[in-house]
């Protein structure tokens, strides 16, 4: 990835650039100690005044926030700039300083919008944080003064914290009162500038040491940078998370999220005061010591899928290149490309205004869409549709160009939107709510929702949808929360059971579910761990060790991402920017293709080549969930589980069906499935005692109290249970229904005989 | 001597014609006043010959200061010269780092790559053995 470095030669500030901020993503603003706010179009190539400050007022930061109010189209745009005489000053679209407010002692160094836009934040040079409403008004006093200056402060994504510098430290403090802020040492000098990435909430720190460092949210060391030969005096991270840009004397860097660099630059302009990203991401502007406006453009963005590969060579060019045929196609747009994503067989550009939609096997003729608003964040594909996130809605299409829907719901807000917070399956959508981090929104394709959202007891930090499964049943959700727990849910819910989620592994950093297939790959610690058939958790949860697959993570370093799963390969990102590929059986796939089309006698040929321990337990899963007897037995008895195997033999003594599919479920421990078939079916009895075999004393009650059959039935084993046990009675109903039935043992076993007997002529 | 006509202060020259200023002075005088003549013609060719000389240093020091801002700016540019050239080697070495380290990064995917093809290549020997 590359910095194409331009310098706007129409215009010019008299005295050095301070502060630069995006008005979108055309246009930008800027500001000097010449006292002159501009605003520079890209398109057009010219540039305006838009006021000119009150002489005294010498811009420090700025920052602007446009809020959208009722309408779609209506926005208001309110900048923030802080000056050195001590104030801030609110200004409105058309240059007007609507506000000036005596704020600190000393220059004002910093002010932002929270990421909400209720409020802002100001640092000052006597060492106050404050929060003012959006007003202007004071709302409190975040951090006293300590007579340290504030030279960079930023909110967090939420707007709950702030992250603050205070000379060689970093603090990040809750705004709820009495609450314990965390502060580290964190560099060897002054720190000048810190930034707090709203995406994987990884912070960014640089100062007077010459370095620049990288820290998670909780003030864990990433990365720290070489040593370079002036201070770092801005930082910015891009709105996607996944680049940062440092600016230093003379020099610009573009980095990894990881802190590697991907590019240096050294354009004659003196210190970089201030860098900002444009909202797409693929533009940034910075503002320099000899007056100019530096303007840069990431090119050399790559996406691959499969064999071919995508990368942006310039402004409005792409070459697409097929590794397998080693031909190129080279792409050229009208407009600058914003985004680009390849999958499933299809390219996406996305440009200012339109997204063209290629498939792979003809470069020639894209289907063109005209975008509603013309600012798209991210691009999703799934197998059969792409989904683009603009600025205000989310859009779903197919292929051929046709708006399916625009799903939306109460809390959505697509500017804000995390990328890893939404996913698309086939013809579902699922998106982790913005106001409640708990709950995931599940919709399919046409903008319905399914089910109702998915309620967590934790927040939720990444969510993914299986790609695989013939049909809508087969969809499974993945999801890791705060704790970085792994868990499955089934999306649709079947006539059989309700929506199910289970907990799948534990500190999962990272997973992928296959491209094709419900297999799911996860970084767990620093293993590579793979699970076959994660819908084990519904069928047998005690074998899904046995499904699993452990890679040796020696090879991967430290913290490594996935970052693709496609067919049989496994890419992993090491934490220094290198891609490690690695293979997947090509058995499972087959497995699974097998299993979907109950090609049971092909898939145990399949396993019987093999010999793989995790593929026989595999196949025994998918048997039981399929209810396949024969095929079930003699894949658990490949992996020696002998119960298992004279279960099914019991099972199979059975001449009822519905018994024998209950049964198959309570093989796999399912106890309430296995209870529904069975009162499904009309069996009573059978439900009751299948609950009293597992002693499940208090369901067997209910079920026989509700059928008013066998009540003295579920009172006599009790009651030989405990006897058993040489214990009294305990609970309130036993006792309750013991003094008003009689129970007679004899009787009893003749009922249960008689119950025996009836299913046995039925059959 | 006593002379009447000296004492009245009256005087005869050469060709005794009656003088009141003594010949010898009177001539003396004369003299002088040539001489004055003479000096005052020397210092106004002196001046004149000064006055070129002065404007030619002052040209010459003005050439001089010329050519010497003309050095320190050389001076400056082959320092400055030096230190964009350090820049350049530095933005030069940057690109050697970067493009080194983007071949470790390619080299080692690339051994995975390989690790893979083995892999598979094992499946189809297994395979075709099978067959």
């Amino acid at each position: 990835m590359q910095l194409k470095i331009e310098f706007p030669r129409y215009a010019e500030h008299s005295d050095i650039v301070s502060c630069v901020s995006w008005n979108n993503t055309e246009e930008v603003l800027s500001c000097g100690d010449d006292h002159l706010l501009m605003k520079w179009n890209l398109i057009t190539g010219d540039s305006q005044k838009v006021c000119e400050l009150p002489n005294e007022v010498f811009p420090l930061d700025f920052h602007s926030f446009s809020r959208n109010i009722g309408g779609r189209k209506q926005t208001q745009e309110q900048l923030l700039i802080t000056s050195s005489d001590g104030r801030f000053h609110l200004v409105g679209k058309s240059g007007r300083i609507e506000k000036s407010v005596d704020a600190h002692k000393g220059a004002v160094l910093v002010g932002q919008w929270s990421p909400d836009g209720s409020s802002l934040l100001t640092g000052g040079e006597d060492g106050n944080l404050k929060i003012w409403s959006r007003s202007g008004m004071l709302r409190s006093l975040a951090v006293q003064g300590t007579g340290v200056p504030v030279y960079s402060a930023f909110w967090s994504s939420d707007s709950t914290q702030v992250l603050y510098t205070q000379g060689k430290h970093l603090v990040i403090k809750p705004l709820t009162p009495n609450s314990k802020s965390n502060r580290w040492k964190a560099h060897d000098g002054l720190i000048l500038k810190v930034a707090w990435d709203h995406v994987n909430g990884r912070i960014i720190s640089g100062g007077e040491d010459c370095r620049y460092k990288v820290w998670d949210m909780y003030g864990t060391p990433i990365f720290s940078s070489l040593l370079h030969e002036h201070s770092i005096t801005s930082l910015a991270w891009s709105p996607s998370g996944d680049l940062f840009a440092v600016g230093s004397f003379n020099t610009i860097r573009l980095c990894d999220k990881s802190g590697w660099s991907h590019c240096l630059e050294k354009p004659a302009t003196g210190s970089l005061y201030c860098i900002a990203w444009s909202t797409d991401g693929t533009q940034l502007a910075a503002g320099c010591a000899n007056h100019k406006l530096l303007l840069a453009h990431i090119i050399g963005r790559k996406v691959e899928w499969g064999q071919f590969e995508g990368l942006t060579t310039g402004r409005k060019s792409v070459v697409v290149h097929d590794v397998l045929s080693d031909g190129s196609d080279a792409l050229e747009f009208s407009e600058r490309v914003i985004h680009l994503a390849l999958a499933y067989k299809h390219l996406v550009v996305v440009t200012t205004t339109q997204a063209y939609i290629y498939s792979t096997s003809n470069f020639n003729t894209p289907i063109i869409i005209d975008l509603r608003e013309g600012s798209v964040s991210n691009v999703l594909l799934s197998d059969k549709h792409l989904v683009l996130v603009e600025r205000t809605s989310l859009s779903v299409y197919n292929f051929e160009g046709r708006l399916l829907s625009s799903p939306r719901w109460a809390s959505l807000n697509t500017a804000t939107l995390n990328p890893s917070h939404i996913t698309l399956g086939p013809d579902t959508i699922a998106a982790r709510d913005q106001a409640d981090e708990r709950l995931i929104q599940v919709l399919d394709i046409s903008g319905k929702d399914i089910g109702g959202p998915i309620q967590h007891s934790c927040g939720v930090m990444e969510v993914g949808l299986s790609q695989g499964g013939k049909t809508n049943l087969d969809i499974l959700l993945a999801f890791v929360d705060k704790t970085r727990d792994l868990f499955i849910s089934t999306v649709y819910t079947r006539p059989t059971a309700f929506r199910r989620i289970d907990k799948l592994g534990s500190i999962v950093q990272s997973f992928k579910w296959n491209s094709a297939l419900n297999i799911i790959a996860a970084m767990q610690d620093s293993s590579l761990i793979l699970w076959y058939y994660p819908f084990i958790l519904f069928v047998d949860k005690r074998m899904t060790k046995k499904t699993a697959v452990i890679k040796d993570a020696s090879e991967f370093g430290h913290r490594p991402r996935l970052m693709s799963f496609v067919d049989n390969y496994i890419g992993i990102q090491r934490s220094d920017g290198a891609i490690i590929n690695s293979g997947v059986s090509p058995y499972v796939g087959l497995l699974h293709g097998y299993a979907s089309t109950n090609g049971w006698k092909e898939a145990l040929r399949l396993c019987r080549m093999v010999q793989d321990e995790a593929l026989w337990s595999c196949l025994a899963i998918m048997a039981t969930q399929a209810k396949d007897i024969e095929t079930a037995e003699t894949a658990y008895a490949a992996i020696n589980f002998y119960d298992k195997v004279l279960y099914i033999q019991h099972i199979k003594q059975n001449p009822i069906k519905a018994v024998r599919l209950a049964e198959m479920s309570l093989l796999g421990g399912n106890i309430q499935e296995a209870e529904m078939i069975l009162l499904q079916n009309g069996m009573i009895f059978r439900a009751i005692m299948s609950n009293i075999n597992t002693h499940n004393w208090e369901r067997a009650l209910e079920i026989a109290v509700r059928h008013k059959t066998h009540i003295d039935t579920v009172l006599y084993y009790r009651e030989k249970f405990m006897e058993r046990l040489e214990k009294p009675e305990t609970n309130e109903k036993f006792k309750e229904l013991r003094a008003n039935v009689d129970i007679n043992a004899e009787q009893v076993e003749k009922k249960v005989a008689k119950e025996y007997e009836m299913e046995k002529e039925k059959s | 001597m006593s002379d009447p006509v000296a004492s009245l202060g009256l005087h005869f020259d050469e060709v005794n014609k009656l003088r009141i200023i003594d010949p010898e002075i009177s001539k003396q005088t004369l003299d002088l006043k040539e001489e004055c003549n003479d000096f005052l013609i020397n210092i106004d060719s002196f001046k004149t010959i000064a006055d070129g000389f002065i404007k030619l240093i002052d040209s010459l020091a003005k050439d001089v200061e010329r050519e010497k801002m003309k050095g320190i700016g050389a001076r400056n540019l082959v320092k400055s010269m030096t230190k964009q050239r350090e820049a350049e080697e530095q933005q030069l070495q940057a690109l050697i780092l970067e493009k080194s380290t983007e071949l470790e990064r390619l080299r080692i995917q690339h051994q995975s790559l390989l690790k893979t093809e083995s892999e598979q290549q094992e499946i189809l020997d297994r395979l075709l053995l099978n067959h």
